[in-house]
């Protein structure tokens, strides 16, 4: 199983290049890179991605914000969010799981395993789900 | 008499004088307003009952320990009056015999209190300031690393043996630098007395187990044996589970690194009545004793140290986790004959339905 389509939302342009080719390396389609939040929610308005890469830092609008609105607007809340960070201390990752990200990863990044540790959230977030509504259904 | 009083209370420090029946002697002027009760009227009152009313502004976890008596030396604690937040040194200390006879038998205890608001403070600042620089650092970091790794990955096309061997050398000294941003920050930390312990009832044999998974990889490079040795089970400490697993980590892949191919590596776990022990046992190099006595200190490795890829930091890091565990840790080696890296955490007390009550009535206000 593999990714195919990811929205970045990532402020630093040289990041963005890396992130898009470490991402294609591993075969995702559609890689959409936009810097700020309000670009963000421009471009969910037309494409549907199956997670959302977000960095913290960014100008005007950061990253827990965008966190934050995007999990308040019901037209985007599902879509699972991983954050991309420098931003490493314990108190920065609680903040981010706290807004309901599905992980915190850091900065510097392995390239070649970006996309296996996505993808790895995106599993055991659907195998929670499952179990979840299997209790459900006893 | 009445100069000394005079004198004490000229001090901008406030001080306390429990007799040898742990009843208050003397308190001076300054710590009397601390608390906004009249010095006088502390006298003859117990330790349990002055603790009610420092209860009242030092925050929980820097409640007083007036009848501890191994808990003699320097800590820091929180004062809250009102909306101001302050920050004291607490030194305690038994109190010197001649002085004690003169007011009751037997030894009491003194405690000082110094406002040390201003270098928390600036302690904060500069803590802040290496959160930012280490963020600052990661950006440009993160697009070396990344582009070199996807270089090396063939990502971009073939490469010549040569460009191989730079573009190694690039990724191994990004990856130091990465290590190093990231315990400059742990250290900035545990200096500024900013380091977050989440404390949990446990069993250090499980976090050794877990330090020698993770250190595992890098011994299987040279063949080196990782083993813990705990004949007993162990006593419980009240302890933060990553902070302790990172303390051990970091004393066994130190271990690793100086031991010669296929050699052993033990972690040895003990206990007896006040403390859990854990010594971290090599057969490498060893270390003369020369410089046994800095090797705690910030870039003081060695030069073998830094050829074998550390970042000097790890021991100050180490003793800075322990330190804050209210442990203690030191190393006995001699060289030829490998090193024995040894620390020691208090066991937990028995845990309690709730919180102890201060015994006592308060002292009126």
């Amino acid at each position: 199983m593999k990714l195919t389509r990811v929205l970045v939302v990532e402020d630093d342009v040289d990041i963005q290049k890396v992130i898009r080719m470490s991402l294609k390396l591993r075969g995702v389609s559609e890689v959409v890179l936009v810097e700020s939040c309000a670009e963000c929610f421009d471009r969910l308005g037309g494409f549907a991605p199956e997670v959302i890469l977000l960095d913290v830092m960014m100008p005007h609008v950061d990253g827990y914000e965008t966190c934050r609105r995007l999990k308040q607007d019901p037209a985007t809340r599902k879509i699972p969010v991983v954050f991309l960070t420098a931003r490493v201390q314990k108190a920065d990752r609680e903040r981010g799981m706290k807004l309901g990200a599905l992980g915190y990863l850091t900065k510097p990044f392995d390239p070649m395993t970006l996309h296996d540790q996505i993808l790895k959230l995106l599993l055991e977030d659907a195998e929670k789900q499952n179990e979840k509504d299997g209790d459900a259904d006893e | 008499m009445m100069a000394e009083r005079n004198i004490l209370d000229s001090l901008g420090s406030g001080l306390l004088v429990l007799d040898a029946h742990d009843r208050v002697s003397f308190v001076n002027r300054t710590l009397a307003e601390m608390l906004h009760v009249s010095a006088e009227e502390c006298v003859g009152h117990s330790a349990g009952e002055f603790a009610v009313v420092m209860a009242r502004f030092a925050l929980p976890a820097a409640l007083p320990r007036f009848d501890w008596p191994d808990s003699f030396g320097s800590r820091d604690i929180e004062w809250r009056d009102g909306e101001t937040l302050r920050f004291f040194r607490e030194d305690s200390a038994p109190l010197a015999a001649g002085m004690a006879a003169r007011g009751s038998a037997g030894q009491g205890k003194v405690f000082a209190y110094h406002d040390v608001s201003h270098e928390k403070a600036v302690d904060r600042m500069k803590s802040e300031f290496i959160a930012v620089a280490s963020h600052e650092l990661r950006t440009p970091m993160t697009s070396i690393k990344g582009s070199v790794d996807l270089i090396l990955s063939g990502f971009a096309g073939e490469t010549s043996p040569e460009m191989q061997e730079l573009l190694e050398i690039a990724q191994k000294s990004c990856d130091r630098l990465v290590r190093l941003v990231n315990d400059i920050l742990d250290l900035s930390k545990i200096e500024a007395g900013q380091l977050k312990l989440n404390l949990e009832r446990l069993d250090v044999t499980e976090i050794a187990v877990r330090a020698i998974c993770a250190v595992k990889p890098l011994a299987d490079k040279t063949g080196v044996r990782l083993r813990v040795y705990r004949p007993l089970p162990l006593p419980i400490v009240e302890a933060d589970p990553d902070r302790i697993e990172q303390a051990i980590t970091n004393l066994v892949s130190n271990a690793v690194k100086f031991s010669p191919p296929n050699a052993e590596v033990v972690v040895e776990l003990s206990s007896d009545n006040l403390w859990v022990q854990c010594a971290v046992c090599d057969q490498g190099v060893g270390i003369a004793e020369k410089d046994l006595h800095r090797i705690f200190g910030k870039f003081q490795q060695l030069s073998e140290g830094r050829r074998r890829g550390g970042t000097g930091l790890g021991l100050a890091i180490t003793r800075g986790l322990i330190d804050e565990h209210r442990g203690s840790i030191w190393v006995e080696s001699r060289v030829g004959e490998g090193s024995r890296f040894i620390f020691r955490l208090p066991i937990a007390s028995p845990p309690s339905p709730s919180a102890p009550a201060l015994a006592g009535q308060a002292v009126k206000p």
